[in-house]
């Protein structure tokens, strides 16, 4: 049974029509990984899928729960939101706490989890990150890979059912997308179910199970990475890789 | 001198309701909470369009008219607070506005309701902004409290007319009671620069 499944989902800012009516199922264990242009509205409908934005239409199936996006309760987003956990681009670290905080914060105060409890799990967490060592730095005081190790560290501990990723490594230097990127892969071996939009071919070509490639607001082409990469259908699908391969070697 | 007794409880108290109604206005006003927020920018509108010295007058020698007779410290206090939270109002709105808005969607997205991330993450954030801000305020109040003679409040400045009033040399007495402002206010840039230091633990937000 498919763990999220959207359909139809619309979005426009003004007059500028972002989301033409996407769909998109996402299963238990499954990665992923949406491609797609720049203003394709990859972002958007990762951001509607976890109500940053809200969507004009659509409706969102979460473990078998039918929503209606143009009108779902707040009660209801609050409830969606504790089983999911998002990793921004910009890695959005609470700058006033400390690594360690970062992930405690999550735990204990929207779970109500006791001290003891939270701080070992986070420590956890981090650990599984290679962060550990960093547990009392403020994200000031980390680079952007850490900070971004950091920051799925703070959606792994809350035990996700899925966790999001917005262009987690498309605001790092060079040399630090390694390191992200393979906490990713780590997790995605450990069965984590991911949704990612990234503009790491490779990652959506060795590490997920599943490519969306969207353009111009509808999901244009999806299949597994050999389909989209091997024989991709859509000619617009093929130029863009090209023109990304390029841009990347 | 006896003044300073006076002086400083009614900056204090002042100052202190005067924070309470910043944040709380501000937080109206961030958080877009219709009515309540044009209820707030009415009040700022209309204390910090009108002087101290007639906001002073109303409530101290107006509103016994209408039969709300308050004594000259509670009167001071009340007109203090109040002047003080609207201009400090502006001040923490602008301070929670610096606050990147990832900041509040992280929050949510770990879970947390608007209340809890404001609370834990925004408002902390905000308020190292607003500390120079706030304790330039509150320099600018102590010395305003001088006003508080005109309602007959016996503080420092009034304690001081009265002594002069009574002697020939006054110089050095106006001369020694603007050097008691200085050092209060010199007291207060120290806490500022303490209290920014502490605040400061995390660190300036790098490009």
């Amino acid at each position: 049974m498919s763990m999220l499944e959207v359909s139809g989902i619309r979005k426009s800012f003004g007059t500028l029509e972002v989301l033409k009516g996407v769909d998109l199922t996402v299963n238990k264990g499954d990665v992923v990984a949406i491609l797609g242009p720049s203003g394709s509205g990859k972002t958007t409908l990762l951001r509607c899928v976890n109500f940053l934005e809200r969507a004009d239409a659509g409706t969102l199936t979460f473990d078998g729960e039918r929503f209606d996006l143009g009108k779902i309760k707040n009660s209801d987003i609050a409830r969606l939101r504790k089983k999911t956990a998002f990793v921004f681009q910009n890695y959005n670290l609470f700058l006033n706490k400390t690594a360690i905080q970062n992930v405690t914060e999550g735990l204990m105060t929207a779970r109500k989890m006791p001290r003891d409890e939270a701080f070992s799990k986070a420590e956890e967490a981090l650990r599984r990150v290679g962060m550990l060592d960093r547990r009392d730095h403020y994200p000031n005081q980390l680079s952007g890979g850490q900070q971004q190790r950091v920051a799925i560290a703070r959606a792994l501990a809350t035990d996700p059912e899925i966790i999001y990723f917005d262009e987690p490594t498309s605001a790092l230097d060079p040399e630090l997308i390694g390191e992200v990127l393979a906490v990713m892969r780590d997790l995605a071996k450990s069965g984590m179910t991911m949704l990612v939009v990234t503009h790491e071919l490779n990652f959506a070509r060795n590490v997920s199970s599943r490519v969306i490639f969207m353009e111009n607001g509808v999901a244009l082409e999806s299949g597994t990475p050999a389909d989209i990469f091997d024989h991709p259908k859509e000619e617009r699908t093929r130029e863009f890789l090209r023109f990304i391969s390029r841009e990347h070697t | 001198m006896a003044g300073l007794k006076m002086t400083v409880p009614l900056t204090l108290l002042a100052f202190s309701i005067a924070l309470v109604i910043a944040v709380a206005v501000a937080l109206v006003q961030f958080a877009d909470i219709p009515i309540a927020k044009q209820l707030c920018r009415f009040y700022i509108w209309i204390f910090r369009g009108t002087p101290l010295l007639v906001q002073l007058f109303v409530v101290f020698y107006g509103l016994p008219n209408v039969g709300i007779r308050l004594a000259p410290f509670p009167a001071a206090v009340l007109v203090f607070a109040l002047n003080e939270g609207a201009y400090g109002s502006e001040i923490v709105r602008a301070a929670l506005e610096s606050v990147p808005i990832g900041q509040l969607e992280a929050g949510y997205c770990v879970g947390m309701s608007y209340l809890q991330t404001m609370w834990r993450v925004i408002l902390p954030q905000a308020m190292r902004t607003a500390v120079p801000s706030l304790a330039n305020s509150l320099i600018s109040m102590v010395k305003d409290t001088s006003l508080a003679s005109n309602i007959t409040y016996m503080e420092m400045f009034q304690t001081t007319r009265t002594i002069a009033a009574g002697n020939w040399v006054v110089l050095p007495l106006y001369l020694g009671v603007g050097f008691i402002y200085l050092m209060m206010s010199t007291v207060l840039t120290w806490l500022q620069r303490w209290l920014e230091k502490k605040l400061n633990s995390y660190g300036h937000q790098r490009g």
